[in-house]
């Protein structure tokens, strides 16, 4: 997933190091700041729980890589095998978008196979790869 | 040279008569066009204007012209639209493309963030709301200026326009690999909806945050036509009613009404109906293009060099965000067979 944290944090020194035009100095710029503020809460969020979002993800894309390798081809097996020795999140989003392409490959097989029960499974995965990866945004009040 | 002076020589020049700029102030929001609010002074004679400029870089790419058309079909129409005042193409003394239109004062726009948004006025707005959109899609299209641009689809068509663009915006700006949206996608194409019931004047970015209202329950201005088109008129009310833009509603869409009562409002001001299977298609479309909307926010962070906080916002949490709503779209659908 991209931008990453590094980005982000970055972003937001380079955000507010520009002078503002006169003319975004009033509201532009207090809702600028708004937004680095609540980008900066989010980080937070990804760095305490953003490994443990990808190494879970990474293990459960491998598991059903390997599982179906039966059925759809050995090169599953083979974009299944490795482990993630390098915990950084650059090191495990670089396997995991290995393993999504794999996982997308596997995926339209299994729909050309008209293979239910798998799809159904790679729908369940997906909802809990959406649901690790989430950030959670305290609500505003309204103005 | 300022953005004051730049817009005071062009004004200048175009009115004939030295113009005076006051009040000059950028407006938060808005991640696709600069937009900002000014009075001007000419001959004795004062206006209230919006500026809307084409910014460095963009959250979406939309062609101008068809905005300030947009706005042209529907100002003087009976729904609360602003005037489009002048285009200049080719930037003039602005350097960058822009557009003036008139300014309606008194409103505020709610962020889709807000919870509740509109409060105590979630009723009545969300009635005029959907009617306004129902309203929308009633208008024919080829009477309209916007037909002067807007590329017109074949009613079986309107589906496939759409979904071959996002996808190719997608395409082009992904930066790591997404697997919920690409299944959607495939799931659209393998099941399209049926032909579109009329043409419609498709807004593009009907939504929570994209009007104003008084505060008192009257909405007076519909803002943010730069994705304006010509298509089905339920791809609007599928994007009126994406779940990004209710934070923390479930059982209200937009923050305001039942669904039901939403689609019987928008049903009886635009004499058409929402066949259930046809809006299940476009709904699900709507989240595909916010995906893609946010796969582009985040490649122009990166390209912008990371100077935009809101294109950091929108390709990074919000993008996070539509992908759980995709994958519990996803999920509801019929297996396989």
């Amino acid at each position: 997933m991209t931008p990453t944290v590094p980005e982000l944090l970055m972003g937001n020194f380079l955000a507010m190091m520009d002078p503002p035009p006169v003319e975004s100095a009033g509201d532009y710029m207090q809702a600028k700041i708004g937004v680095t503020g609540m980008l900066s809460l989010l980080c937070a969020q990804e760095a305490e729980r953003g490994i443990a979002a990808r190494t879970w993800e990474n293990t459960a894309i491998r598991a059903l890589l390997a599982g179906s390798a039966g059925r759809y081809g050995s090169r599953f097996a083979e974009a299944a095998a490795g482990v993630d020795t390098d915990l950084s999140l650059a090191a495990m989003d670089r396997a995991n978008a290995e393993l999504r392409t794999a996982l997308i490959d596997l995926h339209i097989a299994v729909e050309d196979a008209l293979d239910g029960p798998l799809d159904t499974q790679i729908r369940a995965l997906y909802v809990k790869m959406a649901d690790a990866r989430r950030l959670d945004l305290p609500p505003m009040p309204a103005s | 040279m300022s953005l004051q002076t730049q817009l005071e020589a062009y004004l200048t020049r175009t009115l004939g008569a030295p113009a005076v700029v006051t009040m000059l102030s950028r407006i938060p929001g808005g991640a696709s066009r600069e937009t900002y609010r000014f009075d001007v002074e000419v001959g004795g004679e004062f206006k209230r204007l919006i500026l809307r400029r084409d910014p460095v870089g963009s959250l979406i790419d939309t062609d101008r012209r068809l905005e300030f058309l947009a706005f042209r079909s529907f100002f003087g129409s009976g729904l609360p639209v602003p005037e489009a005042v002048a285009l200049e193409e080719e930037g003039a003394e602005l350097e960058r493309p822009f557009f003036i239109m008139g300014r309606i004062d008194g409103g505020k726009a709610q962020s889709p963030f807000s919870m509740p948004p509109y409060g105590e006025h979630a009723e009545t707005i969300g009635q005029q709301f959907y009617s306004h959109l129902g309203a929308i899609a009633a208008a024919d299209p080829a009477t309209l200026p916007i037909a002067q641009v807007a590329p017109i689809p074949a009613l079986d068509g309107c589906w496939k326009k759409e979904l071959d663009y996002w996808e190719g915006v997608i395409d082009e700006d992904e930066q790591h690999p997404q697997p919920i949206v690409r299944a959607c996608i495939r799931r659209l194409r393998a099941n399209p909806p049926p032909p579109a019931q009329k043409l419609s004047v498709v807004h593009g970015d009907y939504r929570t945050g994209n009007f104003m209202h008084d505060g008192a329950g009257k909405v007076i201005a519909l803002l943010d036509w730069e994705m304006a088109h010509i298509g089905d008129p339920l791809e609007d009310l599928g994007w009126a009613m994406e779940p990004l833009w209710c934070y923390g509603e479930t059982d209200r869409v937009s923050g305001m009404l039942p669904k039901a009562r939403a689609i019987a409002i928008w049903e009886a001001a635009s004499g058409l109906k929402a066949d259930p299977a046809a809006f299940a298609w476009w709904e699900l479309f709507a989240s595909v293009k916010g995906q893609a909307i946010w796969t582009s926010a985040a490649k122009e962070y990166r390209a912008g060099g990371f100077k935009d906080p809101v294109l950091g916002l929108s390709g990074w949490y919000t993008a996070r965000r539509q992908d759980v709503i995709l994958a519990d779209r996803l999920a509801a659908l019929e297996a396989l067979s």
